[in-house]
């Protein structure tokens, strides 16, 4: 593979023709969340640029998130890795295995270097000098920081990537974060999500790979066009949420109704996601939709706040901060109550004093 | 009967009370109608169509009293701007201050009789110093949460940096949802202290937010915070 290929001619190579790589253009242009103007700038990327090489990491996680990634269906996941990029390592995808296929990452990483495009799944486990997360003999944080060197730009697939993931939680025994922190400088696009949705996946690296540029970045590092949407905002069941109809349980008539899910801790309000829109696999669904609070999964450290299923935090026995507060207003009131009773009597030794001409005014 | 000579002192400009009314019902207003949009009420119509109560309307409500406070804000800072009387904040750069503050408390513990005069108290000013520091955090997290609806939006900009300093979006609603409990404790304290203060010293603190006068028997010792200096 010296001189590498173009998208079209590995359309073409695969017997496919220009029409369908048309067809892909616009598709993927629509995916990228772009608009139809684009298609133009698009065909013009993918007829000239010669297809992007990516090294795929994973690090301390499920790989749900590559479950999640071949399920994309506009592009196909098969398409993406086969004719779109230069997919050249990647655990979990890669047929090869064992040495050699250690050696073609280290290949990779001094043939491209500087060029290609880093995608991590997975968080970094730092306790113990990251020997929780070993892959290949070394530990991941050691690949990480070794290959992240070389990038062109990095992708943070998942919230185990972007901020430590689910075995970060308290009290994190492995110690485990995102990679941000062992990456150095190199620009990085955060794709949070427990899994990210399948398309959000494809649409980004396509369009790093497309573009050669990072696709616009709110403040957290998340592109634009993916996460600039609260759930709350697009989801279809915020009319329920508008006019205060809601499920205070699984089972009820309120649940079976399909209102709201507000009541049983929906972290949609909180949440920035294209669930809501996009939706999944091919906008058939989302958890929402299918009965579920959203548990706000592309959030930092959603894994630490507050319980699931309730909209605060509760304390134990004593409940949550509605309860608490409305106990130390009582006991603030109380307080106050015994404070005046006292004052009075106070007053009235004072007033006879002030008969008995011992005024006594302050520090006097 | 006992007769008395007390002087009237001058402090509150009309910015300052008008301010203080708006705030006292908007706060309400928010308190309230903020609670209800975390629990909300069902109020079972006979059908859904009818509901009564609407989270959408509860939400305005809140919306609208948070504009209005912070509106009336303007007023708060014209006043200080116009008025030495409405400056009356802790003077923590000042050694007495603290020596005062002791002295307050004692009496507030009930182990003295009474506490030196004062236009406002060392520890009335640090609560009201502490309220503004509440309300400050109540619109930041306030806006936070409001404008990030739209975060690409000069709101979404002015503010989206809250949300990320505490972690998190659903952290600023917690934050704000505590912090609301904080001023309600605030406010029970506050509106005791100022009966209070009417009842043991008589000096006008309650009138004092509608006509803007304090009567005091003796020279207070903040007084030089409203009067110029007096030449020996
Ligand atoms: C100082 C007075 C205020 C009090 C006592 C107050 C109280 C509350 C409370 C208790 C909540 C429920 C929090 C939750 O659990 O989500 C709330 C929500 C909220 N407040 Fe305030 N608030 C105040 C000021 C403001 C201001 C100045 C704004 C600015 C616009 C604001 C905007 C909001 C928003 C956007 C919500 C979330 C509504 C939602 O989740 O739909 N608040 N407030
Ligand atoms: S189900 Fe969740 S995201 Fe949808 S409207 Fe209700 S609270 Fe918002």
């Amino acid at each position: 593979m010296e001189k590498r290929e173009t998208m079209l001619e590995s359309y073409l190579r695969r017997g496919l023709s220009r029409r369908t790589f048309i067809k892909g253009c616009v598709a993927l242009t629509t995916m990228m969340g772009l608009s139809t103007d684009m298609v133009s700038k698009v065909v013009e990327a993918a007829e000239k640029k010669p297809l992007p090489v990516v090294i795929w990491l994973h690090g301390h996680e499920c790989t749900g998130c590559d479950e999640s990634f071949i399920r994309s269906g506009a592009p196909l996941a098969s398409d993406l890795v086969l004719t779109n990029i230069a997919l050249e390592y990647d655990h979990l995808l890669s047929a090869g295995s064992g040495e050699p296929f250690e050696h073609h990452l280290e290949e990779t990483v001094k043939k491209y270097w500087g060029q290609y495009i880093l995608a991590v799944e997975g968080a970094v486990s730092t306790t113990d000098n990251g020997t929780f997360c070993m892959s290949g003999g070394k530990p991941f944080v050691e690949t990480l920081q070794r290959v992240a060197k070389g990038a062109a730009a990095i992708i943070a697939y998942g919230t185990c990537a972007t901020d430590g993931g689910i075995q970060g939680a308290k009290p994190n025994p492995t110690g485990s974060a995102g990679i941000k922190h062992y990456t150095g400088t190199k620009p990085i696009i955060n794709v949070p999500g427990c899994p990210p949705i399948p398309e959000v996946m494809t649409g980004v690296v396509m369009h790093v790979a497309l573009f050669g540029k990072i696709p616009p970045l709110d403040s957290e590092g998340r592109p634009k066009q993916f996460y600039g949407n609260r759930i709350h905002d697009t989801c279809y069941r915020r009319p329920f949420f508008d006019a205060g109809m809601f499920a205070d349980s699984y089972d009820d008539e309120g649940a079976k109704k399909g209102w709201c899910l507000y009541k049983l801790g929906c972290r949609g309000p909180e949440t920035y996601n294209s669930c809501g829109n996009l939706r999944w696999y091919q906008g058939m669904s989302y958890p929402i939709q299918s009965g579920a609070a959203c548990i706000g999964c592309s959030n930092a450290h959603f894994w630490d706040e507050g319980p699931m299923f309730a909209r605060l935090p509760e304390y134990g026995p004593l409940g949550d901060i509605d309860k608490i507060g409305a106990g130390l207003a009582v006991a603030t009131a109380a307080g106050v109550a015994v404070h005046a009773a006292a004052s009075v009597v106070q007053k009235q030794q004072r007033d006879k004093d002030k008969e008995n001409g011992k005024e006594q005014v302050g520090n006097k | 009967m006992v007769k008395e000579e007390r002087r009237i002192y001058y402090l509150f400009s009309p910015f300052l009370r008008i301010f203080h009314w708006i705030m006292a019902v908007s706060i309400l207003v928010m308190f309230v109608s903020g609670l209800l949009i975390t629990k909300p009420v069902y109020i079972n119509a006979l059908e859904p169509t009818y509901t009564l109560f609407l989270v959408d309307v509860t939400r305005s409500v809140h919306f609208l009293a948070a504009f209005v406070f912070c509106a009336s804000l303007i007023l708060r800072v014209y006043g200080y701007i116009i008025n030495r009387g409405d400056r009356l904040f802790p003077r923590v750069l000042e050694g007495h201050f603290y020596s005062e503050t002791v002295d307050v408390a004692l009496h507030y513990m009930l182990l003295k009789k009474s506490h030196a005069p004062f236009l406002r108290n060392p520890l009335a000013r640090m609560s009201y110093a502490g309220l503004y520091v509440m309300a400050a955090i109540e619109i930041v997290t306030g806006f936070a949460m409001y404008n990030m609806a739209d975060p690409n939006t000069i709101g979404g900009f002015l503010f989206g940096w809250v949300n990320t300093v505490l972690g998190g979006e659903y952290m600023t609603h917690v934050v704000h949802h505590y912090c609301a409990w904080g001023i309600m404790l605030f406010v029970i304290g506050h509106i005791y202290m100022a009966i209070r203060a009417d009842f043991m010293e008589g000096e006008g603190e309650i009138s004092s937010m509608f006509n803007g006068t304090k009567l005091l028997e003796h020279e207070p010792k903040d007084a030089c915070e409203v009067e110029p200096p007096k030449t020996k």
